[in-house]
Order: structure tokens, then sequence, then C-alpha cells
């Protein structure tokens, strides 16, 4: 059971009503959110301090320019309480990104809810954005996944925030037009309510309903890894899949797990000497150039897949259309299985890599 | 450019008369291997293969539908920490020669043992256009590069106004703008001119008709440009209307990792010396009210524009591989025409003149001062 604030308006306007005061009464010092930077529906991420210009945010915008662990990773340490509103699996890229020294929790309260997917860039940017964005809300008044989200949002089993301060129920919500309710998940969250005068009431989420979206997830899941199946051993289905990179390395930068400054496949690690090349050519008749397509692919599964989210940021960015994050989402549950470990589910809990067990694998050193 | 060439006449396609023309030169020994464009094994895409043996030289496509990885990007990551002992030629696209000619300049690519061979360009489709029909679209261009058609419209919307598609300082060039089942064979260098001495093969045909009807093409698109540079303009006229222009930017920086230029491992917007601290940020959205995220879209933008425009050879893989569709291309195309004019410069036409940033004049953009000196009495008005 929660505690949770009723408000009689719709969500959007309840969430808004409830930032105002908070804003206003300095017991925030801003709101990161989505907002609307055109009249055709165009959202960025803002850091919002002005209660006025709180006017614009669109805190439930099933879109993602960014993956918002990265803004959030740029402006924490927080010296002053922010407000973040953010998708469920952006507040699991930041816990991970915690994690890694990357972002700090420091006076960051989160806002999350249950989230129905966010669409394609290029679908939600486009001259339709109003009908597209209506069409969207009134699916998810019910328990079906929009069939034009990403498709790793359509296999997507978190779609409930695991570690919000505060929770709105979005996906499954018939009521998400009319009415109001913040579930405050945290001691944090109901410090912060105390001062708004609202009707407070204990109440838990509707498990039959997420049971009911989890479902239809698990189903969407499994077609999703049926249609990326290895169907050829080895490096051949590599090729296959990634013969099209064109080595730009976008799925990387806009990656929230891929942090480092500097990705080691752009180093000077990899510039090869002509003779080394030469040297290959000799005993190989072909080489491809640039090289390293595949091993940078698998270089990063290495890195990060066990912290994997499965955010969808990586795929929507292939210029080559590659199913980039279908595949990361994949691999990056298979790895993280072997370690019983859940990414951002909880961040006092250690990254694998940064543990060891004496029993680790026995199975691998046979 | 050269004024005669060597002319040949083929029965089974151009593509087979080039694979042919350079299976030649490996059976010689005038060059050791070669770096073509194969289709991938899913048949998807293209990629640079470097390759020694004269069979799979078979397998290449010299003149491919598509631009998948710019091919300077792919003579950088051969030949940026020096030359080899092997002597290597490379078919590709005018405006890949060119940026390879950039690229030479700045000292990413050494040219020394390597052979650069190009055609009159028919264009390249948009990569993701190719991508999801790409037997299709091998049947089409096929078609494109037979029926000698250089105005297709299914191109990138940069070839459409690319006046460069023929003129680029290559070694060897296959001219065939306006011919019937046959191509000139034009060495344009000294390497070019050895190549065709060791095939015996003499350069004594007259280039004029070729050279009228690639005129001919050139005014079509010449037409095309002004059109372009027409809408564009506008749309990058003044802070507002650059701003506006890449309201959509997410700040991937894909645009910069697939333009053959930017060539710096790090690029200084992504780098820590660009980044802003936690309190700064929120110092600045409290003085503002707001501020938007990622930060410094337009810097990048301008910032981008400033380091490689002189440089900017037009081939579109910036606007191929932004994903959220913004005319890139047209704009640095646009851009890039003004900074070259102001220094009388073309990007990649020339080995041998230097790039203007690295050339000082004592008496160079005297406007300038003109421009600060007005700017600076404005501003002393509106106090």
């Amino acid at each position: 059971m929660s505690k949770v604030i009723k408000i009689d308006i719709n969500s959007k306007q309840g969430l808004l009503d409830f930032l105002e005061h908070l804003l206003s009464n300095n017991e925030i010092s801003g709101v990161m959110s989505l907002r609307k930077i055109n009249e055709n529906g165009i959202c960025d991420y803002g850091l919002i301090t002005e209660v006025d210009d709180l006017k614009s945010i669109e805190p439930f915008a099933p879109v993602m320019p960014v993956n918002a662990s990265h803004i959030l990773s740029s402006i924490t340490p927080a010296k002053k309480p922010i407000i973040a509103i953010i998708k469920p699996c952006e507040l699991r890229g930041f816990v991970e990104r915690v994690k890694r020294k990357q972002g700090s929790m420091k006076n960051i309260i989160t806002v999350s809810y249950t989230c129905g997917g966010v669409l394609p860039l290029n679908t939600f940017q486009s001259d339709d954005n109003e009908k597209i964005v209506s069409e969207y809300f009134e699916t998810i008044k019910g328990t079906d996944t929009p069939e034009n989200v990403r498709p790793v949002c359509k296999a997507c089993e978190h779609f409930i925030p695991m570690t919000a301060d505060i929770t709105i129920s979005v996906f499954g919500n018939k009521d998400f037009n009319s009415k109001s309710c913040l579930m405050m998940n945290t001691e944090q969250a109901i410090k912060l309510s105390k001062s708004y005068k609202c009707e407070i009431v204990e109440k838990k989420m509707d498990d039959k309903l997420m049971d009911e979206i989890l479902k239809k997830r698990k189903a969407g899941k499994e077609k999703l890894y049926k249609e990326i199946a290895i169907t050829k051993d080895g490096l051949d289905e590599f090729v296959d899949i990634f013969g099209k990179c064109i080595g730009c390395h976008g799925c990387s930068r806009v990656c929230p797990i891929c942090y480092c400054t500097l990705c080691d496949f752009e180093s000077s690690n990899y510039d090869y000497k002509v003779d080394l090349i030469e040297n290959e050519l000799s005993q190989k008749d072909g080489l491809r150039l640039p090289p390293d397509t595949i091993f940078f692919q698998l270089g990063r599964l290495n890195h990060m897949s066990f912290s994997c989210i499965g955010c969808g940021q990586c795929e929507d960015v292939c210029p080559a259309g590659i199913p980039v994050s279908s595949i990361f989402k994949k691999v990056g549950e298979s790895t993280a299985e072997l370690f019983d470990y859940i990414p951002g589910k909880d961040v006092e809990e250690i990254i694998p890599v940064m543990m060891i067990k004496e029993q680790e694998f026995p199975e691998v050193g046979e | 450019m050269a004024n005669n060439g060597a002319k040949i006449s083929f029965k089974n396609g151009l593509q087979n008369q080039m694979r042919d023309f350079l299976k030649e030169c490996m059976k010689k020994g005038i060059f050791d291997a070669v770096v073509l464009p194969v289709r991938v094994p899913a048949n998807d895409s293209y990629a640079w293969i470097l390759m020694n043996d004269i069979s799979i030289v078979d397998q290449a496509n010299p003149i491919p539908p598509v631009m998948p990885v710019q091919g300077a990007k792919a003579l950088k990551s051969l030949t940026r920490k020096g030359d080899g002992i092997l002597k290597i030629a490379t078919i590709m696209k005018p405006c890949e020669i060119r940026a390879t000619i950039e690229l030479a300049k700045l000292s990413q690519v050494n040219l020394e043992n390597i052979t650069l061979i190009s055609y009159d360009c028919p264009g390249a489709i948009p990569m993701s256009i190719y991508n999801n029909l790409s037997d299709d679209m091998e049947i089409f261009y096929n078609d494109v590069v037979s029926e000698n058609n250089f105005v297709s419209e299914k191109m990138k919307e940069v070839c459409g106004f690319c006046v460069d598609f023929s003129d680029v300082p290559d070694d060897l060039h296959f001219g065939f703008t306006g011919l019937e089942n046959e191509v000139y064979i034009i060495p344009n260098t000294g390497k070019g001119n050895s190549v065709l001495e060791k095939l015996e093969m003499k350069s004594s045909e007259n280039l004029s008709q070729w050279k009228k009807n690639v005129a001919d093409i050139k005014k079509i698109k010449s037409k095309n440009r002004i059109d372009i540079y027409k809408q564009v303009q506008p749309t990058v006229d003044g802070l507002d209307n650059l701003q506006k222009t890449y309201e959509k930017c997410i700040g991937c920086h894909n645009c910069q990792s697939a333009c053959p230029i930017c060539y710096c491992r790090q690029c200084f917007f992504d780098s820590t010396a660009s980044e802003q601290s936690a309190n700064t940020l929120i110092d600045i959205a409290e003085k503002r009210g707001g501020i938007g995220f990622p930060r410094d879209k337009i810097m990048f933008q301008v910032g981008r524009m400033s380091h490689m425009s002189l440089s900017c050879v037009s081939c579109g893989q910036c606007m191929d591989a932004c994903p959220v569709n913004i005319p890139v291309a047209k704009i640095f195309s646009f851009v890039s025409s003004k900074t070259q004019n102001t220094f009388e410069y073309r990007a990649g036409f020339s080995g041998d003149e230097p790039i203007p940033l690295k050339v000082y004049k004592d008496d160079e953009l005297s406007k300038i001062h003109e421009i600060v000196k007005n700017a600076e009495s404005d501003g002393s008005e509106h106090e």
C-alpha cells in the first residue's frame, strides 16, 4: 500500500498543479521533463525553473529524443532538489549510470509512470503528430500496446517504474483523462507532498490489470525474439545482421550505458598500420575497410549488455536500419540472467563485473 | 582535365568493362590490390573490400547504387598511418575522390601508392530506400547506369544538384556521359598516364563531344542547385531560423561521424572540454527560467561548419545518417559554397592547392573589418 494523492482533474493537469505548488513554494528548484517546443508537437527535455514555463511540459509524451539518463547525469549532483519526470527505462538507465559514478541520486526526486512505450522519432516527429499521439493515448487506456511503438517497447516487461519516488498510472488507466493519482513511494516523496493540500488515500496498484499487460508484453517479447532468432552458427549470422553497419557508432553515442568519453573502438588502438593490413590481406584475399565492424558490436555487447535496459535509442538512430536494440536487449537479458541481475532495479546492487565470486562459472573452467 | 583519352567499346555493360580493366592491370602487375564496393552477404548494402585476388574482382560492383561508407573513410582506415608496399587502385564516386584529396591535405590519407579512379556519377540512392528494397534498387540502378541517366530523381537530394558529377582530379577517369556502349578512359595525372602506357593503350581520342555532353547535364544540375540554395537560404539566415531548422536535432552527432572530412578522433563537442558542470547548468536554467537538452545544438552545427565547410564535398552522408531527417547536407552544401567562394577554393579539386585555413595572407577578408566596425557603431547607438 502506498499513499496516493488524488486530484479530480486529468493526470497531466493534476501533476502540473502539484509541480506548480512545489516550485512556487521553493520545495523544489526545478523540474526536468519533456516539453513541447513548437506547434508541430516536437518535444525536447527541459530543465524548468520558472513556474510559468511549466505549462509547456508534456510529461507523458510517447517520445524519447534523448534517453533522459544522459541529461540527469549532466545536472547531478544537484545542489537543490529537482523533480525529474522520466520513463521507466530512463530511470533504470540512470540507476545504472549512478552505479558507474556517472550521476548522483542526490536531490533528485524521480517521477515515473506505467509506460505504454515510445513512438520511433520519425513517427512522432511527423506532420500527423497530433492524430498519432491521440490515437496512442486512446489505445493505452486498455491493456494493448500500440502497434506503432518501438519494437523493444512491445517486448518490454518493465513498464512499471522500479525505483521511482512518485509513480503515476498511465498505461491501462481508463481514468487518465479525468482523474489524477500520484503514488508516493518513498519517504522523500511523502515529505515533499506534506505542504500540498489534497486528498490522500491508501491505495495499491491494480495487480490484475498489470498482470494482464505483462502477459501481453511477454507474448510480444516471444514474438520479437523469434523474429531475430539466430539461425546460423557463429559469425555468419552476425555478418548477415551487421553487414550493412556503416560504423557511425551512433548506437553507442545515444546509449545510456555507453558513457565513455572516447569509445575504445574510436581510439588509436584500432588505427592499424598499413603493413599489418597488407600482411592480413596476404592471408585472406579480401578485407573489409574500415575494419572491425562486427568486432565493435561484439565489444560493445561485452561492455554494456548486462546493463542494457532495452530503451531502443540505438535502433532509432541507426541510419542503416539494423534492429540493434532488439538484438542488444535479447543478448543483454541472457548475460544479465547469468548473474541474476536486473539492470536498474536497485541502486545499491553491485554491477556483476565489479564483483568477484570465487565460485563462478565452474563450467567455463572445465 | 585532360583533353584526350582512350576509347573502349563494350558489349557486356560498363561495370564489366571496368572490372576487366582492373583485372588486366592486376595481371600485368600494375596494381597489387584494389579497393572496391562489394555487396554484403545479406545483399542489403555494400562494403569496401580491399582485395588482391583477381577472382574476387568479379564480385565487386564498381558503380554501386548506394554510398553506405564514404570511400574516403575506407582509404583513411588503410593509409592513415602511412603508405604501404602494395600498389593499390580504387574506383570511387567523384565526391569520394574529392573527400580523399581533402583528407590527404589534412594528412589523414596517404596517396603515395594509391591510384584514384573515378567515373561520371549517376548519383547514389538514399541508404534508407536502398536497404529495404535492395533487389529492386539494383535493377533500377542498373538501368540508370546503362541508360546514361544522370538526372534520376530517385537519387540523394545532393546528387540532384551535384555539378561536379564528372569533374574530379582522379588519376584515371571513366567518361561515358552521352555515349552508347563506349567509354573513354581518361588519364588526368602522370600516374594515370603511366597506367595506360603500361597497358599499351593510346589516349589519342579527342574528348570534346563527351565534354559537351557533360556540360549539358551540368547545366540542368546548376539550375537545380540555384533552386535548392534559394530554398535553403531563408532556413539558415540568422540564429532564429537556424534554431528553428535544427530544433528536431537530438545531438547524436551521426552527421559528424558519417562525414568524411570530420576526421578528429574525438570531436571537440564530445569532449570533456565542452562539458558544463551540473551547478553551471542549473545556474543557467535558473537565470533563464529553463533550458533545453541536448545543450549546444546550434553551437555544434555552427562549430562543425566552421571546422569543415571549406572542405565539404557535398556527398550527402550527413543527411543520410540523420535520424530525424534534418536536411543537413543541403544546408552544409549551401554554406560551404559560400565559404569556399570566399577563399576562391574548391574542396578536392586540386591536390596542390592548400586548404585556406593553412594559408595566411596579410591582406585578407578586409570586408570583415567593415562589418565589425558597423556592428560596433550599431552597438553604441543602442547604448
